[in-house]
């Protein structure tokens, strides 16, 4: 299967310090990759790098056989890059309708009817009845749905979830998961997330971020058991761990 | 001049001055520009007005929309050539630009026209008026209240409608995650400023059909857009228009009570103003206010 999403070795720096260091990754449609690592690991500036919100230093980022790794943030929202935040912003003066509308009258497939779409889209995270509140004024879950919704909009090809399990309860979690589980069967997913069973639920494979660069790489059950990964992840040395 | 008059002149040139703020509030609330050149492309456009009046053979009308339309243009090449480079956290330097443009503008509107006084003739329609219970309304300040009213409900729709008018909105939410759902900042911005331009030069080219001007009439344009804009509140299309409507009632009713001191009353109902909002009692302006 040819990935829509295609990432090689691309790498960012801030000042002296290395912030994501020549990682590749490559994602299909109907499949998600999820993004483990401890705090600082450059999991989000990884994505920034994707989005366009920054640039790389090196490296290339492939969409749907474009490079696109020295486009502006907007024209890769345009091609079908979407993004959800880990805190939701949605443009809080607009109504939630308006939100998504926006993404979807500038993506590829919006098609003849943008409106009709938007409310599919609104269907699909639960917020159709909500649509003409004032975004600014949704509570918190809500927030996340609508963050979740504006990705989709504008994102018709990649999807870049930044830790939107975080803060939910268990329930609202496996709303999410399933919802995820969903919207892969149409996206390439990137799912960053801390709430390690609702990642090995909906993803297929996951990828380990240490100081910037890839650690490991695989199916869920087989990383999450890596030696390598405790490690890195509680802190703590698997032959402390043994002794204790 | 009965105070009833008085008070219906004083709300048709508020409308005109609501759409002085206007500008300058849609410049501010989308880029957060403070644009001091404000009103200096306020007499400009008088001055364009003049000029093409006297030169060519358009009818008035005609005038208006060329003018409008060569705002639109200046406000879109100043965004994408200077200001859009001084996007940022700080405010101020797109201040200095603009300051610094208008101190260029308006000394060259004195080398072009001198400073001598000058005012746009509109031909009879100057004299015409309407009587209705006993008041006389002139035709002129009816018209040009009607227009004000038009634009801004224009530009309501336009906000409320349109795509342009969502992104417009947008960008006054929230900048930074503007470019996630496609918007591209830049030209947002430039779309904006020629808008905020247009409806200035619009504004100023029918007050010089009312009153006169000079290159130096500027400052004063500028002050009273910013009075209209803190009087009726930032970021609110009504805000706006009652702001520019309090005002210009002061003004004319002040006229009306000492000839000498008219716009010393409009100053003077903008400090109370500030200092009653400074002691939280303004609730009848929060009403402006979304």
């Amino acid at each position: 299967m040819v990935a829509v999403l295609d990432v090689a070795d691309v790498s960012k720096r801030y000042g002296a310090k290395l912030v994501v260091d020549k990682v590749s990754l490559a994602v299909s449609t109907g499949e998600c990759l999820g993004i483990i690592g401890p705090n600082g690991a450059g999991k989000t500036t990884l994505f920034n790098l994707l989005d366009g919100s920054a640039q790389s230093d090196s490296g290339t980022v492939n969409v749907a056989g474009e490079d696109i790794s020295r486009w502006p943030q907007y024209r890769r929202a345009r091609l079908g890059v979407g993004r959800a935040y880990q805190v939701p912003r949605p443009f809080t003066g607009l109504t939630v309708y308006e939100n998504v509308l926006a993404g979807i009258e500038h993506s590829p497939v919006a098609g003849a009817r943008p409106g009709r779409r938007a409310l599919e889209v609104l269907e699909k995270v639960g917020l159709a009845d909500k649509r003409n509140m004032i975004a600014g004024r949704l509570p918190l879950l809500d927030r996340k749905r609508l963050e979740l919704a504006k990705a989709v909009s504008v994102g018709s090809k990649v999807l870049l979830l930044d830790e939107v399990a975080g803060g939910l309860t268990e329930g609202e979690v496996f709303e999410l998961v399933e919802m995820v589980i969903q919207l892969k069967r149409e996206h390439a997913v990137l799912w960053i997330e801390h709430i390690a069973h609702a990642l090995m639920a909906a993803a297929d494979r996951l990828l380990v971020l240490h100081f910037g660069a890839k650690l490991i790489e695989g199916a869920p059950q087989e990383v999450m058991s890596a030696p390598i990964v405790k490690e890195v992840y509680l802190g703590i040395s698997v032959d402390d761990a043994a002794g204790a | 001049m009965s105070y009833v008059e008085a008070i219906l002149n004083g709300l048709m040139v508020g409308g005109l001055y609501g759409l002085f703020g206007l500008g300058l509030a849609l410049a501010f609330g989308i880029m957060r520009i403070v644009n001091i050149a404000h009103g200096e492309f306020v007499v400009l456009a008088a001055y364009l007005g003049v000029t093409l009046l006297a030169v060519t053979p358009l009818p008035l009308p005609v005038v208006v929309v060329v003018v409008a339309a060569a705002a639109f243009a200046l406000g879109w090449a100043l965004q994408a050539t200077m200001l859009n480079r001084l996007l940022g956290p700080n405010p101020v330097p797109a201040m200095v630009v603009t300051m610094g443009l208008s101190i260029v503008l308006r000394n060259v509107l004195v080398e072009l026209y001198g400073a001598d006084i000058q005012s746009i003739d509109i031909g009879p329609l100057q004299n015409m008026g309407i009587g209705f219970a006993g008041l006389s309304i002139g035709l002129l300040p009816i018209l040009i209240f009607i227009i004000s009213v038009i634009l801004f409900i224009g530009v309501n729709l336009l906000l409320t409608r349109t795509t342009i008018g969502r992104a417009f909105r947008a960008a006054a939410d929230d900048h930074e995650i503007l470019e996630t759902l496609g918007f591209n900042r830049r030209r947002i911005y430039n779309a904006a400023l020629g808008l905020a331009v247009a409806l200035s030069a619009v504004a100023g080219l029918l007050l010089a059909m009312r009153s006169s001007f000079t290159p130096f009439s500027g400052v004063e344009r500028l002050l009273i857009a910013f009075e209209v804009v803190i009087i009726g509140g930032l970021g609110s299309l009504r805000g706006c228009f009652l702001g520019g409507l309090f005002l210009g009632v002061v003004q004319v009713l002040g006229l009306k009570l000492y000839p000498n001191a008219g716009p010393l009353f409009g100053h003077l109902a903008f400090f109370i103003v500030l200092l009653v909002r400074q002691s939280n009692l303004g609730l009848f302006l929060a009403w402006g206010r979304k």
